[in-house]
């Protein structure tokens, strides 16, 4: 009997030890009943810097306090996932604004669309991501954060190559021409290289070609996200123009290979002449850097840009969704936008705001301001799994045009299409 | 299905009859931690992943019963299907690699000598590198443009140009399977030590004075007496590779091509990227089915 | 002579990645301070990875000792089929019964709690672990525990007063494999924790690593993996003199 009663005595001091921790640790949750809100936030690393500047203007200046999250932006999509299955969604969440049509065809967010109303700047908010944000005349979210696509080069490299460091490319025929160029004259040691793209990589190929596409005024998919149109002469021009460019060597050795950990890695180093970045790459160059910004043009000209970033919205299962929408109203307005994401050289989600105070002391931030209601996000349910998975139809398409067999393409483009409608 | 793998199990139970039943209840005491970890945190969830499996279930809101179209979808599933045969490939290359690496490494690490400790940590420190992280550090690492792997072996003479260490299918499996020899050797050399270490000096000694050459003790007393160990580690060799996900999903990205897909990362894709947790719960619960049959079968052979 | 020539190649085989990463990670060591001060600090996400290691150290520990006891010496209904339970623990692919588990520990209370993170690590460390201790005791021999029942000692007395001391080397391999699962792993802390307060060490350095459309910073990555290794490294020196052969039979002896 004794030896029984030192074994469940054991078990029972197992018990109490998991007991006693378990008060300790989930009473941070707890929420006091009245008195100002606190609201849970989730974003993902890649735009924690914008959120957290953003929440701590916020938390300093209300009663309401908002706690932010971050998640690795590489498992967003899962945790977001996750978290909904297990109804323990926060009040408000982020997401890269291409994910949000099929978030809210899932039922994650919350209808917004009258407090969306009331807001007097409403018709100013980023085009693209409010079209994104829309599902049935519904409005569900309010851009974040914006990161675009546009044409770096470095103007060392430039002069050394003979070219003019102050003239960048104006269209994907110049920018073939200018890496050649810079290929030819400083590639020989094989360090420096024309111009770089992640060839792995589908999320890298939409955000970098598609722009040129756009900008010669083709479209990619249909309006309705449902059929692509990759395999229309607008995107195979553009497809062209890059295969010849790696066969040509002009593009790093490893650009077939990259799938996305380094592909912005290498521009940082001056080791790439011009290359298409993401905007907000530009606050984290070397400061000694010569660093030239234009859009991204089509073949013979034209300029667009891919508008990415987050969209944020109320999650559908909030209890707060009052105060969340207090932090949304706050985040787009003017005080925010210009003191908090302007100051900072961030992009504005507000096209009215685009020539303000801090941007004046940078004509490329003001370039990259300007391209928000000229760029495009593309609209499909299905846009994750088509595009950006690596076991998605596109990437094998995307590969087959740069580096592979073209007769291939029509099929595969079948397959993209067949994809989006799933 | 008794899994007495140890010599010594075997033995005659000697207790007296008058303490079996007091010994049954002993026993069920002693086990009732693990069995109240096992049903409540695996049994249970379990539970709901076969109830999943059997409807349409959306992220939010209600779940629809729909079975077993879940089930009927996977023959329609060609990369799933693929992904099959690569995990089995990949499986069988991986667990000999490994088997014999680990105990190539635990006989050479066994006795205690002067700077033995240096070397067993040497092996052993890969496996304190998560192993998200170290398929981040192989892809630095092999990178042609800024890895030390490629001017290293091009000033050694070996290679003469940078090596495509994921460009194709054949080097990425290559590749990946280099990086999980290098992570987990050190592991499973340490599971080995324990088994050696259980083996008493004194069988080794009677051996030796009856005259027995090193191979001889090796095949005759080290491999028998170290069954059960080797057969843990099968266990975990086999299970872990056609479970295989990090490495493939972080390393080569199913790359190129999609000829470095598991089955676990069609799995992934299934519930994160396209939200269908019905079908990924489908596909868990067959290959969970398959590598239960299977390790009865191994351990059935290994008895 | 030949054996440490082998051996030496070898270990600068698995050494090389590491030393690599060590040495690039110190070539910018503002990588060290820029860690130091993310999110909550590196403070918060170290004494959180602290804590659930070793709870769930702790927790292995004793439910696979005791269980392993059980499974060697013991005969009773639903052992083979409590076992097999066990053992396919091993054969579920993580990432899909997670979901169920963060419903479960949601109606246990236990939703963002480093407990409930312990106790998911515990269920899946001890197919492993149960195996091992299992292998321990039956490798044992049984006059040892008779010996000390014949003296009048109960079997939890025999049990924790000499057989325990007897399978030293697999609790150490137990606990150790449990730290390293504990302290290493990514995705449960990541699905199962829903505030940044409560990471875990791995949470907080992938998310200092990655950067906008996939693209990751090494100097941080390679920082970070020094971060996470050099605790382990610790720990395993401190306890690589417990595998040294010769130890059973002192414990026969003694």
């Amino acid at each position: 009997m004794r030896r029984r009663l030192a074994g469940l005595s054991l078990l029972g001091l197992l018990t109490l030890t998991a007991a006693a921790c378990g008060s300790g640790g989930g009473s941070g949750a707890q929420q006091p009943a009245d008195g100002p809100a606190t609201i849970t936030m989730w974003t993902r690393a890649a735009t924690q810097a914008q959120s957290e500047r953003l929440v701590e203007a916020y938390n300093k200046t209300h009663r309401n306090q908002v706690k932010l999250t971050v998640i690795p932006t590489d498992n967003y999509q899962p945790r977001i996932a996750a978290a909904a299955g297990a109804k323990q969604l926060p009040d408000l969440f982020a997401a890269d604004v291409i994910f949000v049509p099929n978030y809210t065809s899932q039922g994650l967010f919350m209808d917004i669309t009258d407090r969306v109303a009331a807001l007097p700047f409403k018709d100013e908010l980023a085009p693209s991501h409010m079209k994104l944000g829309t599902l049935d005349g519904r409005q569900y979210t309010v851009p974040h954060t914006l990161d675009l696509s546009v044409w770096f080069w470095n103007k060392d490299l430039y002069s050394k190559a003979g070219l003019d460091p102050e003239k960048g490319p104006a269209t994907l025929k110049e920018f073939a021409e200018q890496a050649t160029t810079v290929q030819e004259k400083l590639g020989k040691d094989g360090k420096v290289h024309g111009t770089f793209f992640g060839g792995n990589c589908g999320g890298c190929y939409v955000f970098t070609f598609w722009p040129s596409v756009w900008a010669a005024g083709g479209q990619v998919m249909n309006p309705e996200g449902t059929t692509s149109l990759n395999d229309q002469p607008a995107m195979t021009e553009v497809f062209k123009i890059y295969r010849s460019l790696y066969e040509n060597k002009v593009t790093g050795p490893t650009a077939k290979e990259e799938q996305g950990p380094t592909w912005t890695g290498f521009f940082p180093k001056g080791e790439i002449g011009v290359m298409p970045m993401p905007s907000t790459t530009l606050g984290s160059m070397p400061a000694d850097m010569k660093i030239g910004v234009a859009p991204i043009a089509g073949p013979d000209g034209g300029e667009s840009t891919f508008v990415g970033g987050d969209s944020i919205g109320i999650s559908a299962t909030s209890r707060n969704p009052d105060a969340a929408w207090d932090f949304l109203s706050w985040s787009v307005g003017d005080e925010a936008q210009v003191e908090v994401m302007a100051k900072n050289k961030d992009v504005l989600a507000r096209t009215d705001l685009s020539s303000n105070k801090y941007s004046a002391q940078d004509p490329r931030v003001v370039l990259v301001n300007s391209l928000v209601a000229k760029g495009q996000t593309p609209f499909a349910l299905r846009f994750g799994q088509t595009f950006n998975d690596p076991q998605g139809p596109w990437l094998r398409f995307a590969r087959e045009a740069v580096f592979g067999d073209v007769s291939k393409l029509p099929q595969l483009n079948a397959e993209i299409t067949k994809s989006l409608q799933q | 299905m008794t899994m007495t793998l140890g010599r010594t199990g075997r033995a005659a139970r000697t207790a007296p009859p008058a303490r079996w039943r007091s010994r049954k209840v002993q026993g069920w005491l002693y086990a009732s931690p693990t069995a109240v970890i096992v049903g409540v945190l695996f049994l249970a969830p379990l539970v709901l992943v076969v109830w999943m499996s059997l409807n349409r279930w959306p992220l939010l809101g209600q779940a629809t019963f729909n079975a077993p179209a879940n089930y009927a979808k996977i023959a329609d599933n060609p990369l799933f299907l693929d992904a099959v045969l690569f995990t089995l490939k990949y499986t069988a290359i991986t667990t000999v690699l490994l088997s014999a690496v680990a105990l190539g490494l635990a006989l050479l690490v066994q006795e205690r000598r002067p700077g033995i400790g240096f070397f067993r940590t040497a092996f052993f420190l890969p496996g304190a590198v998560g192993f998200a992280a170290a398929a981040l550090l192989f892809y630095g690492m092999l990178n042609n443009d800024f890895g030390p792997v490629d001017p290293m072996l091009q000033a050694l003479g070996i290679t003469s140009e940078p090596v495509k260490w994921i460009g194709t299918p054949d080097m990425a499996l290559f590749s990946t399977i280099t990086l999980v020899l290098w992570r987990f050797a050190g592991f499973n050399m340490l599971i080995l030590l324990t088994g050696l270490q259980a083996i008493p000096v004194e069988v080794y000694e009677a051996a030796r004075s009856d005259g027995a050459n090193r191979w001889q003790i090796f095949t005759r007393i080290t491999l028998p007496l170290l069954r059960p160990t080797l057969a843990l580690m099968l266990i975990l060799s086999v299970t872990g590779s056609l479970l295989a996900f990090d490495q493939f999903f972080v390393f080569t990205n199913g790359g190129p091509d999609n000829s470095t897909v598991s089955m676990v990362m069609v799995i992934y894709r299934d519930a994160f990227f396209r939200f269908d947790l019905g079908g990924a719960a489908a596909l868990s619960v067959v290959l969970l089915a398959a590598l239960v049959g299977l390790n009865a079968l191994m351990m059935r052979r290994l008895r | 002579m030949k054996r440490y020539v082998t051996l030496s190649a070898l270990a600068v085989l698995f050494l090389f990645p590491l030393v690599w990463s060590g040495w690039a990670s110190l070539k910018e060591p503002s990588n060290y301070l820029e860690m130091a001060r993310f999110g909550e600090g590196v403070g918060t996400y170290a004494t959180n990875s602290v804590l659930v290691s070793v709870m769930t150290v702790a927790g292995t520990l004793v439910v696979s000792a005791l269980g392993g006891y059980a499974f060697a010496r013991f005969d009773f209904p639903g052992k083979n089929l409590l076992f097999l339970a066990t053992l396919a623990i091993l054969m579920v692919p993580y990432a899909t019964i997670l979901i169920p588990l963060y419903v479960l520990l949601g109606y246990l209370g236990l939703q963002n709690s480093l407990v409930g993170l312990a106790l998911v690590f515990v269920m899946f460390q001890l197919p492993f672990a149960l195996f091992m201790m299992r292998n321990a005791f039956e490798a044992l021999p049984r006059e040892l525990e008779e010996a000390a029942l014949v003296d009048g000692c109960g079997t939890f007395r025999a049990f924790a007063r000499i057989l325990l001391h007897a399978v030293r080397p697999a609790l150490i391999t137990v606990g150790l494999f449990a730290f390293l699962a504990s302290w290493n792993d990514f995705f449960a802390p990541l699905i199962l924790l829903n505030d940044g307060a409560s990471f875990t060490l791995p949470v907080a350095v992938v998310s200092m690593t990655q950067r906008t459309f996939g693209a990751i910073d090494y100097g941080m990555l390679q920082a970070g993996v020094m971060v996470m290794a050099v605790p382990c490294l610790v720990l395993f020196i401190v306890l690589q003199r417990h595998y040294v052969r010769g130890f059973m039979s002192g414990a026969l002896r003694g």
